[in-house]
């Protein structure tokens, strides 16, 4: 009897243990919110959406191969505050899977926040190698801005601070493994302050 | 006798019930990621049955599940209705805070408009010093207990 009793003890201690390390591992706004602010500079970002598209043809293109030879860059992009999230998504579809859902809802929880209010973010798809590369691109350009009309509409995030763009497989997150599941991911970039995205990807004053 | 007895019981029942599924969203509302987390498990088998490759953005998984409405389990009926109210009006405070808070802001923190100080200056004062109206948009916004998190 008492030994019953200490493993019912035992498996509550237990499942509480496994409860608090599901609840660490989860993706949290505050998290996301820190990650995108402290921007120190408020310069405009010199580089558009459509030049960041222009650059991934040219890559295809200069750089013909399965996988790129050349990973793509920009180096504009580098030294802003950024965060990346792995988002699972129907196969060949911008459908997000519901396992991914909770992510998009943080996304959005820390896009709201009032830190990070008024400044513009690029959204950038990527894929892994799985498929053609100019397939890729436009499959992550669809789910970039499939990623975006979810934080727009249930998340009511305003459009204008958000610019979707497709990369493709051209930045592979792990170029030694091109199929890994770490390739399929959702990159936020803060472009700075002030800064809203006009329907063709230009940039101006946000009201 | 007794058949009352029952009545007046499942009544109490009844209303234990509705008070637990409509307490939470009068008190406060759900975090985004919470709220539609909620709706991915309560409807799991649901949208792979009545909504399977239907996109969550653009108001195409609200409207399939508002198609569903007959059809989908009542976990996941209750689920829809809570979710998308509590992210409507978690949304709508986040977005008229400014407005209903402006003269709490002014008052207590000498800024006329709402920005990035605006979470600081309504946590640095007691909660007796606000407006209810600014007090309960506040709650609404989250963004008390998500900066207690933090």
């Amino acid at each position: 009897m008492i030994r019953h009793q200490l493993y019912t003890v035992a498996a509550l201690i237990l499942s509480v243990v496994a409860t608090i390390a599901v609840a660490d591992t989860r993706l949290s706004s505050g998290q996301i919110t820190n990650s995108l602010a402290g921007v120190s500079d408020n310069s405009r970002l010199d580089l558009t959406a459509a030049q960041m598209r222009q650059a991934v043809l040219d890559n295809i293109r200069n750089y013909p191969g399965a996988i790129p030879p050349r990973p793509l860059s920009f180096p504009q992009l580098a030294n802003l505050a950024q965060f990346t999230v792995e988002i699972n998504f129907d196969f060949n579809s911008a459908a997000i899977r519901p396992e991914s859902y909770r992510d998009v809802g943080a996304i959005a929880d820390a896009l709201h926040n009032p830190i990070l209010l008024g400044y513009g973010f690029l959204v950038i798809g990527h894929t892994d190698s799985v498929g053609g590369r100019s397939y890729n691109v436009g499959l992550s350009q669809r789910r970039a801005e499939a990623i975006v009309a979810a934080l727009v509409d249930p998340f009511a995030v305003n459009p204008g601070v958000l610019q979707p763009v497709g990369l493709g497989e051209e930045q592979l997150q792990d170029p030694a493994h091109p199929t890994s599941g770490v390739n399929r991911r959702v990159q936020l970039i803060n472009v700075g302050k002030k800064f809203c995205f006009g329907l063709s990807g230009e940039q101006f004053q946000c009201q | 006798m007794n058949r009352f007895a029952i009545k007046f019981a499942s009544s109490i029942f009844a209303l234990f019930f509705l008070l637990c599924a409509i307490g939470p969203s009068i008190a406060q509302t759900l975090s985004y990621a919470d709220a539609i987390e909620q709706l991915a498990g309560a409807c799991g088998a649901d949208l792979r049955k009545y909504c399977k490759g239907v996109e969550l953005g653009g108001g195409r998984l609200k409207a399939c599940l508002d198609a569903n409405q007959a059809r989908v389990s009542a976990p996941c009926q209750q689920a829809r209705i809570l979710v998308y109210t509590s992210i409507a009006r978690r949304a709508a405070a986040q977005r008229d805070i400014g407005d209903i808070c402006s003269a709490d802001i002014a008052r207590l923190c000498g800024t006329s408009h709402a920005d990035a100080h605006l979470i600081e200056c309504l946590l640095s004062v007691s909660p007796a010093a606000i407006s209810p109206a600014c007090n309960q948009v506040f709650t609404d916004t989250g963004w008390r207990t998500e900066r207690a998190q933090q």
